[in-house]
Order: C-alpha cells, then sequence, then structure tokens
C-alpha cells in the first residue's frame, strides 16, 4: 500500500518534471516560432520566378499553311488561338492539338482580301490591318470554364468593335490607331520611305446632339537622324515614339489634331546601334527601348534644370545586355514586366526592380510571342510551326534589395529617391517600397524620445536611490511602475488630441522652458547655498529636495509660458509659425517630432528609470558606507562610487529602452501626422515602421508583395529588438553575477 | 561658494529636479484625463446670449480663450443642433455679447440621431392620446413614458425577430453542410430543413410588419421646439433618448442626472458611430478577451516560471531561456500582431475553415480576427509578465522551507504543489494582474488580429454555443484610438473619449496598485523571516 503510494508520486514527480521542462523550453521555442512564422511569410519576396512548358502544339497543317499573324493563349494553359492573313482565328486544344473552333472576324472593311498585319492592343483587343490599309478593331476572348461537374472547358468568342474602323489608305508598312476619349480616333500610319502620317477623325457633339465630324491629317516632315527602325504609339494616342537605325530616340506629341510637335530627339545609345524595337510599359509613362546591340533600356520624359516645364526624355533604367539584338518587347499587361526576345532566348525584366526575373531559351527562330492577359502564361510560336505554351510563376517581381534599401528612379521623378507609398487607386501604379523612409522615421522618433527620457529618466532614478529619503522611496517607485503600466493608447490620444494643440499654440514655449527651467534651477540653487548646512530646514529638506523642487518646474514652465507669449509679439512678428515658414522655410506640422519626443519619451521613462534605479540600488551598501566614511559627500559617492559600479545596469536599461521606443506603435501612430518624410526637422511628422505596420495591414491583400513587405518589416522589428534586448540581458547577467543578489 | 559646487549639491539638486519633472507629467496626465472626463456628465447649464447684432444664440459654454485674430476674448459654444447649424460648435466673441441669461425652460434633447438638441419646447402632439398635465413639458414628460412603454413592447417584438434570423442563419449554415457534404444523400434531411428556414423567414417578415406598423404608429407622436435663432423643429418622441431642463435643476437633480449617465455609460450600447451612448460592448469585449488571455497565459507562465526557479540547474540552458522570456518581453506588439495574423488567423484559422468549414468558404469562420485569435496573440505578449512575478514570488520563498519539505521525504513535485505555490500565490496573482492591465492597455496588435469599431453582436450570447470565438469584439483601448483619430467630428467626440480614456487609465491604474500592494505585502512577509 505505502509502495503503491510511494510509487505513484515518484511517477507524479517525474512526469511533473517533464511537464515543467517541457514548458520552460517552449517559452525558447515560441520566441524561436515567433522569428520563423513571420519569416516564413516575407521570405517569398526573394523566391526566383519559375518558368514550365505547359504544353508543345504542332500547328495542323491547314494553318501552318497560311501566315500566323497573332497568337494567344489563356490563363489555365488549355488553350491557344491563332489568327492567319484571311483574318480567321483558330482555336486549338493544346492538350491534343485539335482545332475546336474556326471563327472568321465577322466586319471585313470593303476591298479588303487579307490582313497585313495584327496589333495587340491590351486585354482581348486586336487591330487588325488589311491589305487596302483599312483598319478594324477586333475582340478575342478565349477562357476556361469550370462546368457543374468539375470538368473543365474553352469558351471562345470573337466580336467586332464598332468603335474603331478606319477606311482604306495606300502605301502603308505599319499602322496603329487608338480611340481618343469620346471624341474620334487618332489613326498613325508609317509609310514607305521613312514617312509618318497623323490623322485625326474627331466627332464632336453640340448641345443639341447635332454631331460634327472633323478630319485631319497631318504628315511629321522634321527631318530624322537616320532611317526610321521602330515605332511605337501609347495607348491613348497622345504620344507617338519612334527609333531610328543609328539610335535616335524620337518623341512627338501628337494629343492636338493638325498640331504634331516633336518634343525629344535623344540619342538612346553612344555606340550608335540602331534602335530595333520600342515599347510603352504598362501605365504608358515609361518606353522601353531595345537596340541591336542587346541593350534594353527604359526612358521617360524628366524635368531638366534649365528647360523650364518642358520635360526630356531620359534614360532612367537599364536592364541587361545580351548579344543579339532585341527583336521584340512585349509589356506585361499587369505591371512594370518586360518580356524582350532575341535569337532563342526571351528575357523577363522587371522595370523597377531591374531585375532579371527568367530567361526562356527557345527555338532559334521565333514567329510570334504572345502574353495572356493576366500575363502569366507565355505562348511562342517557332520557325518550325511548333507553338510552346509556358507556365511562369514570377511571384515579386517588383521587389528587390534594391527597391526596398536603395534609390530608386520611380515613374514621374524628378530624381532617384527613397519613397514609401504602397497603392494607388489605378492598376498601373508603380508601387514605392523603398523601407528607408519607415526606418529613418522609426529612427528619428527613437532618437527624438531618447534625448528626451535618457536624461530624465537616469537622473531621476540616481535621485530615487541615492538621495531620497527611504519612506518618500517608498511611495515614489510605485507612482512610477504605475506610470509604466499607462496604456501607450491613453498617452499617444493625449498627445495627439491635447498636447498637439497646446504646443501648436504656443511652440515657443518648448524652447524657452529649455532656457527658463534650468535658470531657475541655478537660482534655487543660488538660495539653496544660502542656507545653513545644519539648520533645522535644511535637515528636513534633505531627501525632500524634489518637492521644492516640483514647485520651482512649475513655475519655471509657467513663467516660460509667459515669456514666449512677449517673445512672440516682440521676436518673431506674432506668429512663430510664419515666421518659420518666410524665414527659415521650414513648414510646421501640427503633430511633429517634438510631440513625439515627450509622449514616446513619456513612455519609456518608467522603463528606463525602474531598471537603472534597480541597478543602482543593488550596488552593495559597504561601497557606499566606505566612500562616505573616507570623507566624500552624497554626490560624490553617488557619482564617483556607485555609478560607475552600476554602470552595466544602467546601460542595460538604456538599451531596454530603446528597444521599447523602437517598437512603440499606437503612440507613433497617434502623435504623428504619419507621413513617411525624410527630414531631420524637429517640427515635421514621421512614419515609423511598427505604424505603417498598423496602417497598411487591414489593407494589404493576403500574401501580396505590400503584405509580404509588412511582414518583412516586422521581421527586421524583431531582429533589431532581438539583438538589442539579447545584449541588454547580457549585460544585466553579468552585472548581476558581480554583485550577485539575485 | 565653490566648495558648495565641489561637493555636488547644486548636482544632487538637478537631479531631483529631473524626478519632479516626471511626477508632475505624470500628474498632469491624470489631472488632465481626470478634469475633462469626470466633467462630461455634468448637466451644464444653457446659456443663451443675445448678441449686438440682434441675433441669439443657446448653449453650453465649453472654453474661453483669446482670439488668435484680434485679440479679445471669445467663448466657444456648444450649441448643439447639428442637423440645423450643421455644426455643434461655434465661437463668441464677448465684444459681441449684449446680454446673457439662462432660461428656466431651455431644454435639452438627447436624440438617436444627430447630436443633442438645445431649444424651448412649444407643444405636444399626440393623436389620440389624452395627455393630463397641464404644461407642455409635463406632457412631454408623460409623452415619453407612455412611448418608452410602448418601444418596450416593440422592443419584444425585435428580440423574437433576431431569434428567429439566429435560428434561419444557424438553418442556413447547417444547410450549406449537408450541401456540401452529399447533396442526394441527405435530400430527405435537406427539404426538411429549407421548409423549417421559409417557416421561420416567413414568421420573420409577419413579426417585421407588425413591428413597423408600431414603430410608425408611435412616430406620430411628435412635440415642437424652437431653438435661439428662432427656427423651429418638429422631432418625433421615438428619437429622444433623453430629456433635461439643466436649467431648473436642482443640485441633487443634477447628481441624479450625473449617476444615470454613467449607469447608461456602463451598460448601454453605443449611439451615433460611437461618439455617443455606452460603452458596455467594448467593457464587455476587453473583459472576456483579457479572461480568455489569462486562461492561456497563466499556466504558460507559471509552468516556465517554476522551470526557471525550481528545476534549471544555472546554465547556459537557463541563460537562454532567461534571454528568450527577455525577448518575448521586448519584442514590439505590433510584431505579435503580425505574427497573429499570419499564424494564428491565416495559419490555423485558415486551416480550421477548411477542415470543418469548408461549404462556408470563401466567406472565413475562423479565418479571420476573432476574439480567440487576439486573446492568443495577447497571451503570449503578456507570458513574461507572469514569469517575472512569479519567479520573483517563488524567489522569494526561504530555502528552508523547500528543504523541510523534502527532508519530510515529499517529492520535488509534492513540494512545489503543496508548500511553494500556495505560498507564491500572491505573487502569481500579481503577475496575472499586470498582465492582465497590460492586456487591457493593449491596441496595436488587436488592430490586426480582431478588434472592430462596432461589433454588431457580443461574444457571448444566449445562443448555443454560448461563447463565440469567431466573433470580432469591441475593445475600450481601440475605441479610443478609433473615435478620437478616425471619426468624421472628433471635436464632438472628444469627450466621449475623453471618458472612456478616464475609464480605461482608471481600471489600468487600480488594477497595477492592487499587484503592488499585493507584491510588497509578499515581499515583506518573507525578507523579515530570514536571516
Amino acid at each position: 500500500m505505502v509502495k503503491k503510494v510511494i510509487d505513484k508520486s515518484r511517477r507524479n514527480d517525474r512526469l511533473a518534471e517533464l511537464l515543467i521542462r517541457v514548458g520552460g523550453l517552449l517559452v525558447i521555442v515560441s520566441v524561436v516560432w515567433i522569428l520563423v512564422m513571420i519569416s516564413r511569410v516575407a521570405l517569398p519576396l526573394f523566391y526566383p520566378s519559375s518558368a514550365k512548358i505547359a504544353a508543345t502544339v504542332k500547328l495542323p497543317a491547314a494553318i501552318a499553311a497560311g501566315t500566323v499573324l497573332a497568337i494567344g493563349s489563356e490563363e489555365s494553359q488549355r488553350g491557344v488561338f491563332t489568327l492567319d492573313d484571311t483574318g480567321t482565328f483558330h482555336f486549338l486544344n493544346v492538350a491534343d492539338g485539335t482545332v475546336s473552333a474556326s471563327i472568321k472576324v465577322p466586319a471585313v472593311p470593303e476591298g479588303a482580301v487579307r490582313v497585313a498585319s495584327a496589333e495587340y492592343t491590351g486585354k482581348t483587343l486586336y487591330n487588325l490591318l488589311w491589305d487596302n490599309g483599312a483598319i478594324t478593331s477586333v475582340s478575342v476572348a478565349l477562357s476556361s470554364v469550370r462546368n457543374a461537374d468539375g470538368t473543365v472547358s474553352l469558351s471562345h468568342d470573337v466580336t467586332g468593335q464598332d468603335g474603331l474602323s478606319l477606311g482604306a489608305s495606300s502605301g502603308v508598312v505599319q499602322s496603329f490607331a487608338r480611340l481618343v476619349e469620346d471624341k474620334g480616333t487618332v489613326r498613325i500610319d508609317r509609310l514607305a520611305g521613312d514617312r509618318l502620317r497623323v490623322t485625326h477623325q474627331l466627332v464632336e457633339k453640340d448641345l443639341l446632339g447635332n454631331e460634327k465630324r472633323s478630319s485631319a491629317s497631318t504628315d511629321i516632315t522634321d527631318p530624322l537622324p537616320g532611317h526610321l527602325s521602330a515605332v511605337a504609339v501609347d495607348s491613348k494616342g497622345h504620344y507617338l515614339y519612334g527609333g531610328t537605325d543609328t539610335g535616335w530616340l524620337l518623341r512627338w506629341d501628337i494629343s492636338e489634331p493638325g498640331q504634331i510637335r516633336l518634343l525629344d530627339s535623344v540619342s538612346a545609345s553612344e555606340e550608335h546601334k540602331g534602335i530595333t524595337s520600342l515599347a510603352l510599359v504598362l501605365g504608358d509613362v515609361s518606353v522601353a527601348v531595345g537596340d541591336a546591340g542587346g541593350s534594353l533600356t527604359t526612358w521617360f520624359p524628366v524635368k531638366v534644370s534649365g528647360s523650364g516645364e518642358d520635360r526630356r526624355l531620359t534614360r532612367i533604367h537599364t536592364l541587361r545586355s545580351t548579344v543579339g539584338a532585341v527583336s521584340r518587347i512585349i509589356p506585361s499587361p499587369r505591371d512594370k514586366t518586360l518580356f524582350s526576345g532575341d535569337a532563342g532566348e526571351i528575357h523577363v525584366d522587371h522595370m523597377t526592380s531591374e531585375r532579371n526575373l527568367l530567361t526562356i531559351k527557345t527555338a532559334a527562330s521565333v514567329n510570334r510571342v504572345a502574353l495572356s492577359p493576366k500575363g502569366n502564361t507565355l505562348a511562342v510560336l517557332d520557325g518550325a510551326n511548333s507553338l510552346t505554351v509556358w507556365k511562369m510563376d514570377i511571384p515579386h517581381p517588383e521587389i528587390s534589395f534594391g527597391t526596398l534599401f536603395g534609390k530608386v528612379w520611380y515613374e514621374g521623378y524628378d530624381k532617384p529617391e527613397y519613397s514609401w507609398q504602397s497603392s494607388a487607386a489605378n492598376d498601373d501604379f508603380e508601387p514605392k517600397m523603398s523601407l528607408v523612409p519607415l526606418v529613418f522615421g522609426t529612427i528619428k522618433a527613437t532618437i527624438c524620445a531618447m534625448l528626451f527620457a535618457v536624461p530624465l529618466a537616469l537622473l531621476a532614478a540616481l535621485y530615487t536611490s541615492q538621495f531620497m529619503s527611504p519612506k518618500l522611496k517608498g511611495r515614489v517607485k510605485p507612482v512610477v511602475e504605475i506610470m509604466a503600466a499607462i496604456p501607450s493608447v491613453v498617452i499617444g490620444f493625449l498627445a495627439g488630441i491635447w498636447l498637439a494643440p497646446l504646443i501648436d499654440k504656443s511652440i515657443l514655449t518648448v524652447f524657452t522652458s529649455v532656457v527658463i527651467v534650468p535658470f531657475m534651477l541655478l537660482i534655487t540653487i543660488f538660495f539653496w547655498k544660502r542656507m545653513k548646512t545644519a539648520s533645522p530646514l535644511q535637515r528636513t529638506a534633505r531627501g525632500h529636495e524634489f518637492i521644492a523642487m516640483a514647485l520651482v518646474v512649475i513655475l519655471g514652465f509657467y513663467s516660460a509660458f509667459l515669456l514666449s507669449g512677449l517673445a512672440e509679439v516682440h521676436l518673431f512678428a506674432g506668429d512663430f509659425k510664419q515666421w518659420l515658414f518666410s524665414t527659415l522655410g521650414v513648414r510646421y506640422d501640427q503633430r511633429n517630432s517634438i510631440i513625439i519626443a515627450i509622449a514616446l519619451g513619456f513612455a519609456v521613462i518608467p522603463i528606463i528609470f525602474t531598471i537603472a534605479e534597480d541597478a543602482i540600488s543593488n550596488v552593495p551598501r559597504n561601497l557606499t558606507a566606505a566612500s562616505l566614511a573616507l570623507g566624500a559627500s552624497r554626490w560624490q559617492t553617488a557619482w564617483r562610487v556607485v555609478l560607475p559600479s552600476a554602470l552595466p545596469g544602467v546601460f542595460s536599461a538604456v538599451m531596454i529602452g530603446f528597444g521599447r521606443a523602437i517598437g512603440e506603435t499606437m503612440i507613433v501612430l497617434m502623435a504623428t501626422g504619419n507621413t513617411p518624410v525624410m527630414s531631420w526637422s524637429l517640427f515635421n511628422g514621421l512614419r515609423s515602421l511598427s505604424a505603417n505596420i498598423a496602417v497598411e495591414i487591414p489593407e494589404a491583400p493576403l500574401n501580396s508583395s505590400l503584405y509580404r513587405v509588412l511582414f518583412l518589416s516586422a521581421v527586421l522589428l524583431f531582429i533589431f529588438t532581438f539583438i538589442i534586448n539579447t545584449v541588454a540581458e547580457a549585460l544585466r547577467q553579468r552585472f548581476r553575477k558581480k554583485y550577485g543578489r539575485y | 561658494m565653490k566648495l558648495f559646487w565641489k561637493t555636488g549639491e547644486p548636482y544632487v539638486l538637478a537631479t531631483g529636479a529631473a524626478l519632479a519633472i516626471i511626477l508632475v507629467m505624470s500628474l498632469a496626465l491624470v489631472g488632465v484625463v481626470m478634469s475633462n472626463g469626470l466633467g462630461y456628465f455634468w448637466p451644464r447649464a444653457l446659456v443663451k446670449f443675445e448678441l449686438k447684432d440682434g441675433t441669439a444664440a443657446l448653449g453650453q459654454v465649453t472654453q474661453r480663450e483669446k482670439n488668435p485674430i484680434n485679440g479679445t476674448r471669445r467663448i466657444q459654444l456648444k450649441v448643439a443642433n447639428r442637423d440645423v447649424f450643421g455644426q455643434d460648435f461655434r465661437w463668441i466673441d464677448e465684444n459681441d455679447i449684449a446680454s446673457r441669461s439662462t432660461p428656466a425652460d431651455a431644454v435639452l434633447l438627447e436624440r438617436n440621431e444627430n447630436g443633442n438638441y438645445f431649444g424651448f419646447l412649444r407643444d405636444v402632439s399626440a393623436e389620440g392620446l389624452t395627455l393630463a398635465a397641464a404644461t407642455p413639458y409635463g406632457k412631454l414628460q408623460q409623452g415619453l413614458k407612455l412611448v418608452s412603454d410602448k418601444q418596450d413592447e416593440t422592443l419584444k417584438i425585435k428580440k423574437q425577430m433576431s431569434n428567429l434570423n439566429n435560428t434561419a442563419e444557424s438553418l442556413r449554415l447547417k444547410l450549406l453542410k449537408l450541401e456540401y457534404r452529399n447533396r442526394e444523400k441527405n435530400s430527405a434531411e435537406i427539404g426538411e430543413m429549407t421548409a423549417a428556414r421559409e417557416k421561420a423567414l416567413a414568421e420573420f417578415t409577419l413579426l417585421n410588419e407588425q413591428y413597423t406598423a408600431t414603430q410608425a404608429g408611435i412616430s406620430r407622436i411628435t412635440a415642437r421646439f424652437s431653438d435661439a435663432a428662432g427656427g423651429s423643429k418638429e422631432i418625433s418622441l421615438t428619437e429622444i433618448v433623453a430629456l433635461q431642463r439643466p436649467n431648473s435643476m436642482s443640485f441633487f437633480a443634477k447628481c441624479g442626472a450625473y449617476l444615470e449617465r454613467i449607469r447608461e455609460l456602463l451598460l448601454d450600447d453605443p449611439r451615433e458611430s460611437n461618439t455617443e451612448g455606452g460603452l458596455f460592448p467594448a467593457i464587455f469585449g476587453t473583459v472576456m478577451m483579457v479572461l480568455l488571455m489569462s486562461i492561456f497565459s497563466l499556466p504558460f507562465g507559471v509552468i516556465a516560471a517554476i522551470y526557471l526557479r525550481e528545476y534549471a540547474r544555472d546554465g547556459l540552458m537557463t541563460r537562454m531561456v532567461r534571454i528568450a522570456v527577455n525577448n518575448l518581453a521586448g519584442v514590439p506588439s505590433i510584431v505579435y500582431g503580425v505574427f497573429g495574423l499570419g499564424f494564428f488567423v491565416y495559419g490555423i484559422g485558415g486551416s480550421i475553415d477548411s477542415l470543418f468549414f469548408p461549404e462556408r468558404l470563401p466567406t472565413p469562420t475562423f479565418g479571420t480576427g476573432g476574439i480567440l485569435w487576439s486573446s492568443l496573440t495577447l497571451a503570449l505578449l503578456t507570458v513574461p509578465v507572469v514569469i517575472v512575478a512569479t519567479e520573483e514570488s517563488l524567489a522569494s520563498i526561504p530555502k528552508g522551507i523547500r528543504e523541510g519539505s523534502l527532508a519530510l521525504g515529499a517529492t520535488k513535485f509534492q513540494t512545489l504543489t503543496k508548500i511553494l505555490l500556495p505560498m507564491a500565490t500572491p505573487g502569481i496573482m500579481t503577475g496575472l494582474i499586470l498582465s492582465m492591465a497590460r492586456a487591457a492597455g493593449e491596441v496595436a496588435p488587436l488592430m490586426i488580429v480582431g478588434v472592430v469599431k462596432l461589433a454588431p453582436t457580443l461574444p457571448f450570447d444566449t445562443n448555443f454555443p454560448f461563447f463565440h470565438m469567431d466573433r470580432k469584439f469591441m475593445h475600450l483601448g481601440f475605441h479610443i484610438y478609433d473615435v478620437g483619430f478616425q471619426s468624421p467630428n472628433v471635436e464632438a467626440a472628444k469627450p466621449m473619449v475623453f471618458v472612456t480614456t478616464m475609464l480605461l487609465l482608471a481600471i489600468v491604474i487600480i488594477a497595477s496598485s492592487a499587484a503592488i500592494y499585493l507584491r510588497n505585502r509578499m515581499r515583506s512577509k518573507y525578507t523579515t523571516s530570514t536571516f
């Protein structure tokens, strides 16, 4: 019976020990787990892209006999289509290579027999140029549909687009046609002999609904530096780009009917390599230029000093160099990715990040290349009439180490910059995800707060542990500890709603009090000295000095406030903020870094105070006693004996406070304007990493680039605070070992 | 003088001043919150200003200050009547005032919509009702009472409606599940349920008609008011939440009104996108989340502390655990939020959804923020607080007590459960309370993993299974951030936010004072008994 009880309790003991050990280890596990889990979300940002062949189809003889002018594919890599010169779309099943339908273009213009060329104009639209120079637009819809029974079938449709249909014209080599917003059409013809002709056909409606048609045709007569080798037009028909065989890049403004202006004429390559292809990157701001030397660059107009409002085409991104000439550039319909082909290879590069994402090996002779409307499927038709469908996985093309931490020249900017602007209303927006302004904001907020908090907290800790009467100490310490428990949302709210308007009203008080309060202290010290050392008043005051000081401080702040009113009227013409702006050119934000310094400082003071006070108090009493016995004053003892011994502990207190300030979210969120600006000015706001996460993560779609970048910034915060905390803890452990009370 | 500087007395004063600044700042913080929060509910006088240009304004004086433009004194007046004047506040230059008075018959109405109304009662129109009182004000009070009685009836209908709604919703979810599993096999059951659901919905429609009819009947009772600018306004009695004549109230009546407002604050639902009314859902949400959190964090923290103090030998492992504890305490709270989102919400929650509720997808059940994920996230965040406090209390138990127990033949585990833990209870309580205070005030991670500005339902109610762990909830701290910074009319919402802040601050300060008191008592209890 007894044995049974003993056995049972021993068993329990062993079991409990095991459980408790596991519980202890679980603490380590959870820290590691947090890091692993957030890194796991952030890491795919840097995963390489991949492409694999989904299918290869040999074109049936009937189709191969004709000339294939265009090809296309859809997202699930199940179907492809080709367009031949009779104007017939053939839809093919990738799985078995059978033709599931052949549909002729619905509206063939009068007098036209063959299709001369086809231009893909985005989404599902193609412009067809007929042999007599007429142009029609057609929409080709190919998509896979999931049926009720779980099978997948392809649906296809060819519809004519009435909006764009232009009459015959002769001598046309290449032609572009664009719809001009509700106003008509513009047609750009490249004629034989390096000539370009722009024709506007406008329809204007007056108030009564009468239509007025007008047509203006202009031949571009500007002398060209060489022979025209490539032409491109943006999707709105506003700008026309041309490239010559001597490497010059030209840009015309064609938005006004009858008034064609040559805006730019720049040499795109130093060695005068001919431009072999031109294409507009999604968004129509940048133009991609490929030359005979195999280099691929993007250009957009930038304001140049000395040219007034005019913008000059400037080389922005240089993407890659290859051996062969760039024969074609296909912009992705989804983002700023560019697909460029030379003999035998197709390169996938992202413009903003300048990342070479993929290199796809193809047959040496490539006839046609096409992207699916979502940009994840690439169809390649080679010279042997074999059509290859590639499935590509390009997870986060716009993110690279360079875009996260380096200066990037974004579209519309005058120079490379660090910038954070994660989203906008339109799809063709170039996301700006530089973490630098956020890291800068974090550091600025932390430094401001620490400059405010560290001196106050350490001096107060020194006073509390060394000079204060023990009875009072027992009261004051809990007060500061309770201060540590004040929720940061409360501090942030007061800073944003109460303190910011208050300081906004009398910003000068901050500066005058920096002068006045120490001045008042000096005066007090002077009077203090006049008191007899052993007088009863002095004796009671010993250990209670801070109460008198509190009165002095309040008085100091009040007089500083009064003085600032006077100073503002007499020195700054009654309005300091106006003076700041007009004289120093400094913009004043209501929620600025001064507010942050005070609010965030207030939040970390109790932490620094408590740990530092503990450290100073833990210095053995015998050291103090020995120093005092040797005749040192209490300050000399505290400053020269106690503080040096407690230095590691004090240092770790400062570091822990630093770690807190870095990660604090609510205060920074509420007390700043959250503008990611990079300026050291005290009068400007900032945006910190942590506040940025809080602001943006509710809007970030799951697994999008923004979502992962936000996780990455959490990883950064984690690692940063981990280092600081670990060093601080190591210091503290060493300190404890030395004075081992713990 | 030189000696005086050499002994360093001035520096002592300087350090004292640093402490003084800290204490003054803390007191200022508490003072600002109290002065702004406490006064909000006091029925302030409605002052009528006759201006020199012949117009008049009626309202409560909120502040006086120097006009920054012309240097004269000016008064900020809360004139309310947002629907009439467009803005709640206006500034009046003291120079422009011809006379001021406090008319005894000025009425303050709290309304369901558009904030308060300040004005004068003209008459009450109650079709088919006989209101016995002689004065219009008496009639209005009587009418309000009648209306509120009738409102109680409609409330009953509303409750029935919400029950029916719940039944229909749960049937819909069950149907979804059956259909997802196997449509043919469960067709009989599906038919039955569809019928039951349709019946419930039909009943719902019937009740809804009844409700609208009753409501329309009541809202025909109206009262006509006029404001200081001379405009008149017809207000339905159903819109009136409370009625006051602050200028003719006695001190005790004002005290009564004050207490009534506090009751409303603690027990009622918010109105007007949280800027008025009560805080009950936020208080309830905070409390429930904190309690749920303690269930997770307390055992974990206590076990980890026991490991560190009683089982671990001093070595690399212990040092690593200590570093881990410190890092758990030091990692920014927003990182916990991000972790909670990635791991709990999308990781575990997403898996639960695809395993147990695949039929509801893509509508997430657990795969979105909720009270369970919030409390788990915060549990991880507050574990270090429990560990540190428990460890400290275990450390303060004299060694002799352990040795005595072991010498009598008890196993380590028995010593722990029978001797040490009971003695360390105050310390553990300290940790628990501190962790609760921390969790109650933490907002940043919650914003990501499950707090909302307005939750339609509480996470606990009378519908099976009572605790709804997947629901989103409201939180006092988030309420402060949301109403104070995100609401469209921040100026009008400010007093309410100050009240919320005061409440949260009071909870946190009381909790941490209690914890510190417990800890200090524990310290003194054992330190005196050692040599």
